[in-house]
């Protein structure tokens, strides 16, 4: 028994020893699901990075608030029915201000620090983990890139994000020093474009990746807009202070001078790049990722998971691509009438993933301005067409609903007809805006002998307007029914193209630029005059009628040159960006290099809120110097440990 | 569902007549042999217990005692005496051939001769000199509840314990004294039987509860060291005891849930005539627009379409007995409770077990097990639809058949109502199967040759898994009839290991007595779990069990795959000593290393002390006879806080999906926090200082506690401004302190000779949290509302002072600068800037009038009480909690049920008009933010306040009825839960519950307004009401 007892005893002592030792493992740390930065020096991490690169401008381009930046407040856009103080305020026309809290341009400043780190990160670590310098240079590019949209929007930013100027950070850093508007164009986006035309290849790596004429655009573009900073023709205020000097001693003509260089080389060495033989095929949903595109935020509804969004419902956050619904208008709500006897409502246009349809938000408008003056010429010139959807069809039958149905003049409307036209020009007779026998139920009219029912182009209003039919959503897996017209958009946002070039290069020449022939696929003689041509040209070519819904084969390029005018200024210019660009989200920055932002925009027609509302108001707004700059995010200040007077001196002037 | 139920109390009372049966057939034919022994039974303060019952458990004959607790009895010499009353523990005498028998019934709550459990070994509470709070299981009971933690709501001072969820099977929010961790967690430990247990504190079976005792201060548990900083909640559950014979115990409930109070929406033409206030929606001619759906002529309530009358059930049998030398005990359970939106739901049955045995004179070996598995289904379903869905729009077509989704003028919605759940069994379903199982194992040798020394190994090996799943056919819950069906799947399982080596010493000589302890501990989890989703599957049939079937797309998305490992390391001593009842003395020192913070941070030392006074025990008092206990008692320790997640000290590299063209796809990389290799602990300091006192003739007892905890190097997350290229870091910045006031009290009220008994208890916490600095020495972080001086609950906003009720209020408060673009009847906020010298303001309202408000309530507190005559009890549970702030995002803007334009169901609010400028709510269709009025953010919050009823039960022990079947107690009880809200502003506008059920930032429209630390009420399922009927058996 004593036996038994002092072995249990010993049993019980060596199985202590035995938990007593080993886990000496217990402390270390090795994770398995998630990556350690380390990570990121490694080669499939530096690919990774680039990766990350295109991944980032989902989160701008897209995204419907950032947009709404971009056009509410120019001649394009205002505010729509259903808008929000994100829309109003952009307005300035009394509807609250804009400041660090209600400017959405923290959109680009939430992203663009963390893909610039990124950059930095990808360009430290590259060729060490044997990356090549080909694949290094699109980091400089997307930094040079980020810091562009920064400095452009909110003026001088930090180059140094903790680690010292254009350093990978690894330090946590709650404070931030601005560098001034010279600083970052001659530190940082001048010197990495220059390394990204001297290093990427002509053609793209993957689908949609940069290359040296993406490059050779954007360097362009920088030249030109820090030319007019340093030009200032107006007088505008910028922030930090810096002399309007530059740190090189050149002046703003040699970078006019190097813009247009910079963009005809590109015209004349396009590599895989052209224009599209007509605006519409440019445009169309079937023709996306076109050799026009130099530069999209892609997107695919073949997965999920890789577009980033969900493909059947959207709530309207980014990487969503949702920009188009904000300035598309409650068309659903649209009636027909069943009977033909009496008017009994029934909705004839239904929300479908269909170009040109998709989901509604009423948000912003374009103004009357912009359908009557920019687009004057509806009928040669195809980018209006090309831009609005202006006549909605019936497509109650992809409901279930049995046909035909009676609309204006109780005539018949079977699918594929058209329900509501926004007419091209001012009719001649008197249209009936009663809606006392034919309901339209959204205030549209109707003339004598026409089915549908019609809006006249000075009717135009904040909650009834043409659609963006060229950025709207488009999708091929509806089947026989509507889709999935609550999702984003599952096509990619067309971030730069080709025929910008032309542009580029034309407001250089106009700025004083020396020019020379242009040799090539798109040879013209080197002109502002010249360069708009070779664009004009190509929108007088038709193919098909987005409003007609049919083929439309004509080619009034030789009408469109006719009428451009031999001299062109830059409000010319200007008014032909916006017919070649509407909507697209280049405007706001247009309007603010060019400085013609108060010139062109102070003051805009439409008509009001209400249905049946066709009385156009004029609206004044009131565009004060601070606004040429953005507010620095209230987030950036909140989180940032640093004195109230710092974060008062860090905030640009006026807000 | 009720079928189901119905069989299952059956099935008990199938076992109740079978065990009934097999005692009473030794009754029968006992003979009425034996002493006929005189005895007479008191309570711990020598009061006679009426009515106590008294059984032979050998002959199973039974009697009570009488008014003065006196009884007579035959019994042989060595027969088996046991003694119970309703509310205290049963006794067990051996009948020796005593001339009188005096047996000591002590209260399940006793204050004195009452073992307390304290980590590591057991005190009477006497000698207890840290801030332990206790609760015996049958107390615990009184509110039949799905959990321990619903169960412990009110019952305790210093624990308050929050609603975050109101769906079946939901647990609580615990927090032990307030909150004083930024971003670790503030969760305290719960053990179970001795052994941590990382599991959910749903598993753990309530019946099967004993005791629960709660380490308050640091010097209570510095014994758990790092894992104890939040506070430790001891569970100690039943075990069969030496020599003891097989005891049953059987409880069931089966009871009702209604919902408490449907959500406020407005009906069909309180609906028509927002819109038609909003003016948003207005045809041409200013009548109101209609969607293709909706009709004037329609007054429909969605809310009574889907809501379904909800049941729950507990049934639960153990049997616990000692054997010469050893014990065990064993037994299992099953709750269920189906919610009252159909398709929610919540089972689970849990099995325990537990032997003790000893093998020789100086070793003992023992195991417990517990085992539980949960089947939760129903999340899929949200209110969202429900809520906002038109009132006059119906889902009904005009043949009658079911609509499944409904058009307003701008929106289309899919319809939940009960009918269409119905309609979709099997094709729309999202479920969780947990299974979970919680092992212990020890041995302990007693040192031979030094009386008192043990060297005790204890080894906890515990695995938890959990499965989930969901299924959506095509077109369900979508406006597109042909939306691809998804499904998706997730496996977690966790694993956990820890091993305790312990060495005790107990001795006692003369007036010394001594306890010493000294241990070292590794403990190891390791988590990890996989999810994938498909789209397309090709057959309902197929549900979630085979996504490689899906024809469009699968998706494991990197972000949805988790693996951690975390250990911790620790060597412990612990000293007690008590010297003649009167002075004691408590010591502990613990070092632990945790492998989650910095290699050259991961070890720190932590010391605690403790003292106590039993004043009424020394000589002078003897004379103060009101005074029948009295004990001061004062604490110090430090603990640390190590709870930040595996890997934070080596950063995060985020990813992000992209494809290159529409099929070419590929993951992009960037750091999204940084790597802080100086990672360290966060530490907290705590005095306590108590008094625990019994007066009146034991009549009343009560504690009072003050304590202060400052807690230093919190570990933070700081979110990074935009500008350093990454979101944040983990850091040991900034400081907190929580200081405050407990008390409780227990006292009998009234006593009769006629055998009434009214029993009441009373516990309150004012508890007082502030941040005393921040990273950098900053005041403020705005981004994550932070304040110094603050509590961490805060609310960082603007202030509702009104409405601009007239255009001459405008004019003369300057609304066009403060709020340009403003309306009359819009929300007026403080402004605190500047004014000229006109008295005008110089600026429009800005981020600079934000207010830091204080969220937390002033006291909260509990209350209990019982009554019992005879065989009848009838008790009551109440919660109150004054002060602070209740976000009710129902109210809010993020809930998107407040939007005041008519665009979807609004909550019913009294709102501007011209013709009622003194609303609380602001003008329809007014100047807009996002889609909500400007400032409505102001709108959802409410007084915190409130008093409102948890439980009412009335019980009745029919025992005596029984006693020739040899059943001690039996006893019958219906239960009210949740009864009402005696007091509350919410609740007097809203009708609601005032209880918070949901984190910040859930069971909204819009998830990003609020911390997730801030518990809110969104439109989570419905509180209900409960009416249960229960039977416990014990035999």
């Amino acid at each position: 028994m004593k036996r038994i007892l002092f072995n249990k005893t010993l049993f019980g002592m060596a199985l202590a020893v035995l938990f007593l030792g080993g886990c000496k493992k217990v402390l270390q740390e090795q994770p398995r699901a998630t990556y350690s930065p380390d990570f990121f020096t490694t080669q499939t991490g530096v690919v990774g990075g680039l990766t990350e690169m295109y991944a980032h401008l989902r989160y701008i381009y897209g995204q419907g608030y950032y947009y709404n930046t971009c056009e509410v407040g120019t001649d394009e856009s205002t505010y729509g029915q259903s808008a929000d103080q994100n829309f109003l305020v952009m307005d300035m026309t009394g509807q609250g201000v804009i400041n660090s809290n209600t400017s959405r341009s923290d959109v680009i400043w939430n992203v663009c620090f963390t893909n610039i780190n990124t950059a930095s990160g990808v360009i430290q670590y590259g060729s060490k983990a044997g990356v090549s310098a080909a694949l290094i240079s699109e980091a400089n590019f997307f930094r040079a890139f980020d810091y562009f949209l920064l400095v452009q929007t909110f003026g001088g930013v930090p180059l140094d994000l903790g680690a010292g100027v254009l350093q990978f950070n690894t330090k946590p850093t709650p404070t931030s020093v601005r560098n001034t508007v010279p600083d970052v164009y001659t530190k940082c986006i001048f010197p990495d474009l220059q390394t990204a035309v001297s290093n990427l290849p002509v053609t793209a790596r993957l689908t949609g990746t940069v290359t040296q004429p993406v490059a050779k655009l954007f360097l362009a573009k920088a030249y030109l807009t820090y030319a007019w900073w340093l030009k200032n023709p107006n007088n505008i205020p910028t922030f930090p202070d810096a002399a309007r000097t530059d740190p090189a001693g050149h002046d703003a003509s040699y970078y006019f001078q190097q813009a247009y260089s910079t963009a005809v080389d590109a015209i004349e060495n396009p590599g895989p790049y052209g224009l599209q033989p007509t605006y519409y095929d440019l445009h169309v949903g079937s023709n996306d990722r076109n050799n026009e595109c130099m530069l999209y935020a892609d997107h695919t509804q073949s997965s999920q998971q890789y577009n980033g969004a969900s493909l059947t419902f959207s709530n309207g956050a980014a990487p969503d691509n949702f920009s188009y619904w904000m300035q598309n208008w409650n068309y659903p709500v649209m009636t027909s009438s069943s009977t033909n006897g009496s008017w009994k409502n029934v909705s004839s246009v239904q929300r479908a993933s269909l170009q040109g349809y998709g989901r509604p938000f009423i948000r912003m408008a374009p103004t009357i301005g912009a359908i009557t003056n920019t687009f004057a010429d509806k009928t040669n010139d195809s980018r209006y067409d090309g831009t609005f959807q202006t006549v909605y069809r019936a497509d109650y039958n992809l409901a279930g609903i049995a046909g035909p149905v009676y609309n204006a003049n109780f005539m018949p409307v079977n699918p594929g007809e058209a329900v509501l036209s926004f007419l091209n020009d001012e009719p001649v007779g008197t249209i009936d805006y009663s809606n006392s026998v034919y309901k339209s139920s959204v205030g549209a009219g109707v003339l004598p002998g026409r089915a549908d029912f019609v809006i006249n182009p000075q009717g135009i209003s904040r909650i009834v307007f043409p659609g963006l039919w060229k950025i709207s959503n488009y999708r091929t897996d509806n089947g026989t029914g509507l889709g999935n017209p609550n999702s984003a958009s599952t096509r990619p946002w067309n971030i730069a193209k080709f025929s910008e070039l032309f542009f580029i290069a034309a407001e250089a020449a106009i700025e004083g630029a020396p020019t020379s022939a242009v040799t090539g696929n798109y040879a013209n003689d080197g002109t502002a005059y010249g360069l708009i041509n070779v664009i004009r040209a190509r929108a007088g070519k038709w193919k098909w009628s987005v409003a007609a819904n049919a083929a439309q084969v004509a080619d009034h390029s030789a009408d469109m040159i006719a009428a451009t005018p031999v001299t062109i200024d830059i409000d010319y210019l200007l008014a032909e960006r916006s017919r070649e660009y509407y909507g697209e989200g280049y405007r706001w920055y247009d309007l603010i290099r060019t400085q013609e932002w108060t010139n062109l925009s102070t003051t805009y027609q439409i008509c009001g809120k209400t249905y049946g509302d066709h009385t156009p108001a004029t609206y004044t707004r009131t565009i004060t110097p601070n606004l040429w700059l953005r507010p620095i995010p209230q987030g950036q200040l909140d989180a940032m440990q640093v004195s109230a007077s710092v974060k008062a001196a860090y905030q640009n002037p006026g807000y | 569902m009720r079928k189901f139920t119905l069989r299952n109390v059956s099935v008990s009372g199938i076992l109740l007549v079978i065990a009934v049966s097999l005692f009473s057939s030794s009754s029968l034919f006992a003979q009425d042999t034996g002493d006929l022994v005189h005895g007479k039974v008191v309570d711990s303060g020598g009061n006679a217990v009426s009515g106590a019952s008294v059984l032979n458990v050998k002959s199973g004959k039974g009697v009570s005692a009488d008014q003065d607790g006196n009884f007579s009895i035959r019994a042989v010499k060595g027969q088996t005496l046991q003694i119970s009353f309703v509310g205290y523990q049963p006794a067990r005498v051996v009948y020796k051939g005593q001339a009188n028998l005096a047996v000591t019934l002590f209260r399940e709550n006793a204050i004195l001769g009452d073992v307390v459990v304290i980590g590591y070994g057991t005190q009477r509470k006497e000698a207890v000199t840290g801030s332990v709070a206790s609760i015996g299981g049958n107390n615990l009971r009184q509110v039949p509840a799905p959990n321990i933690s619903a169960a412990l709501q009110g019952r305790l001072p210093g624990v308050a314990i929050s609603q975050t969820s109101s769906q079946p099977g939901a647990t609580t929010q615990i927090r032990i004294r307030g909150t004083r961790s930024l971003t670790a967690t503030n969760d305290p430990l719960v053990v179970l039987d001795g052994i941590p247990f990382p599991g959910n504190i749903a598993d753990i079976d309530m019946n099967n509860v004993k005791s629960l005792d709660v380490l308050k201060d640091a010097s209570a548990t510095a014994i758990y060291g790092s894992r104890g900083a939040n506070g430790v909640i001891l569970v100690t559950t039943y075990k069969g005891s030496s020599g003891q014979e097989p005891q049953i115990s059987i409880n069931g409930y089966y009871g009702v849930n209604k919902v408490f109070s449907p959500f406020p929406m407005m009906n069909g033409p309180q609906f028509a005539a927002l819109r038609k206030a909003a003016g948003m929606y207005l045809q041409q001619g200013g009548n109101i627009q209609l969607g293709a759906d909706e009709s004037l002529s329609n007054n429909f309530d969605w809310q009574k379409a889907l809501y379904r009358t909800g049941n729950v059930t507990n049934e639960d049998i153990s049997v616990s007995a000692g054997t010469k030398r050893g014990s065990y005990s064993y037994g299992g359970s099953y709750y269920e409770n189906d919610g009252v939106i159909p398709t929610q739901s919540y089972r689970r049955l849990s099995l325990h077990g537990a032997v003790d045995q000893r093998v020789s004179k100086y070793i003992r070996l023992g195991f417990t097990t517990f085992n539980s598995y949960s089947y939760t289904q129903g999340s899929q379903v949200g209110l969202y639809n429900t809520l906002s869905n038109s009132p006059l729009a119906t889902p009904y077509k005009a043949d009658g058949s079911i609509k499944y989704v409904i058009a307003m003028p701008l929106d289309q919605q899919w319809v939940s109502t009960k009918k269409v759940l119905d309609s979709l069994k099997d094709t729309y379903l999202s479920q969780q199967k947990g299974y979970a199982t919680y092992n212990s194992v020890y041995g302990e040798v007693q040192i031979p040759h030094v009386p008192g020394l043990a060297y005790r190994v204890n080894l906890g090996l515990n695995l938890y898994q959990i499965n989930k799943g969901s299924y959506t056919a095509v077109g369900v819950n979508s406006t597109n009839p042909a939306a691809p069906s998804t499904a998706s799947s997730g496996d977690s399982t966790g694993t956990d290991w820890t091993v305790e080596n312990l060495l005790t010493y107990d001795h006692s000589f003369g007036k010394h007595q001594i306890n010493a302890l000294a241990l070292y501990s590794t403990e190891q989890t390791q988590i990890s779990s996989t999810n994938i989703s498909g789209i397309g599957i090709p057959a309902d049939a197929l549900q979630y069990y085979n996504i490689g079937t899906a024809s469009q797309e699968i998706d494991v998305l990197p972000g949805n795959q988790y693996y951690s490992e975390r250990g911790l390391k620790s060597w412990m001593g612990r000293v007690m000593y008590t010297y003649d009842n009167r002075y004691m003395i408590s010591g502990t020192v613990r070092s632990d290393g945790a492998s989650v913070l910095a290699s050259a941070h991961q070890w720190h030392t932590y010391p605690a002390v403790s003292a106590g006074w039993n004043v009424g025990n020394e000589s002078f008092m003897r004379g103060v006879t009101f005074v029948n206990f009295l004990k001061l008692r004062v604490g110090y320790g430090e603990t640390s806080n190590q709870a930040v997640a595996p890997y934070s000290t080596l950063g995060v590299l985020s990813t992000n999906p992209y494809n290159f063209g529409p099929s070419n796809y590929a993951t992009g990389y960037y750091v999204s926090q940084l790597p802080n290799p100086q990672l360290s602990w966060e530490y907290s300091k705590t005095w306590n200082y108590g008094v625990d006192f019994t007066v009146l003739k034991n009549r009343l007892s009560g504690t009072v506690e003050y304590y202060i905890t400052k807690t230093n190097g919190l570990l933070q997350g700081v979110t990074l401004p935009p500008t350093s290229g990454v979101n944040s870091y983990v850091a040991n910045v900034g400081n907190t302190q929580n200081k405050g006031i407990e008390f409780s009290l227990d006292g009998t009220i009234l006593k009769t000779r006629s055998g009434i008994t009214w029993d009441l208890g009373v516990n309150m916490s004012f508890n007082r949290n502030k941040i005393t600095k921040l990273a950098s020495g900053v005041t403020a972080d705005q981004t994550n509302w932070w304040f110094v001086g603050h509590p961490i609950n805060v609310i960082y906003d603007y202030k509702k002072t009104g409405l601009w009720k007239t255009s001459a209020d405008s004019a003369a408060g300057y609304e066009n600068i403060l709020q340009p673009g403003g309306n009359v009847g819009e929300i007026k906020v403080l402004y605190t800037g500047a004014k000229g010298s006109n008295g005008a303001p110089t600026r429009a309202i800005g981020p600079d009038d934000r207010q830091v408000m204080n969220a937390d309530p002033d006291f909260i507190g509990g209350f209990n009480t019982r009554l019992s005559y005879k065989g009848f009890d009838l008790s009551a549970v109440g919660i109150f909690q004054s002060g602070g702030i209740l976000i009710s995002t129902v109210y809010g803007p993020s809930g998107y049920l407040n939007l005041m334009t008519g665009r979807r169901n609004n909550v019913k609010v009294d709102y501007w008009t011209p013709t009622n400028i003194n609303a609380k709510y602001p003008k329809p269709g007014g100047q807009m933010s996002g889609d909500n009025p400007q400032y409505a953010s102001t709108l959802g919050y409410f007084s915190g306040s409130y008093l409102k009823m948890r439980t009412i039960t009335l019980g009745y022990n029919f025992a005596k009825w029984l006693k020739q079947f040899g059943i001690p107690q039996a006893r019958l009880y219906v239960t009210v839960q949740n009864p009402f809200v005696v007091f509350s502003p919410y609740h007097k506008e809203s009708g609601l519950d005032p209880e918070t059920n949901s984190y910040g930032d859930q069971y909204q429209a819009v998830t990003t307004q609020y911390q997730h630390r801030l518990l809110t009420q969104g439109f989570n399922a419905p509180a209900t009401r409960s009416y249960l009927v229960g039977l416990n058996v014990n035999f």
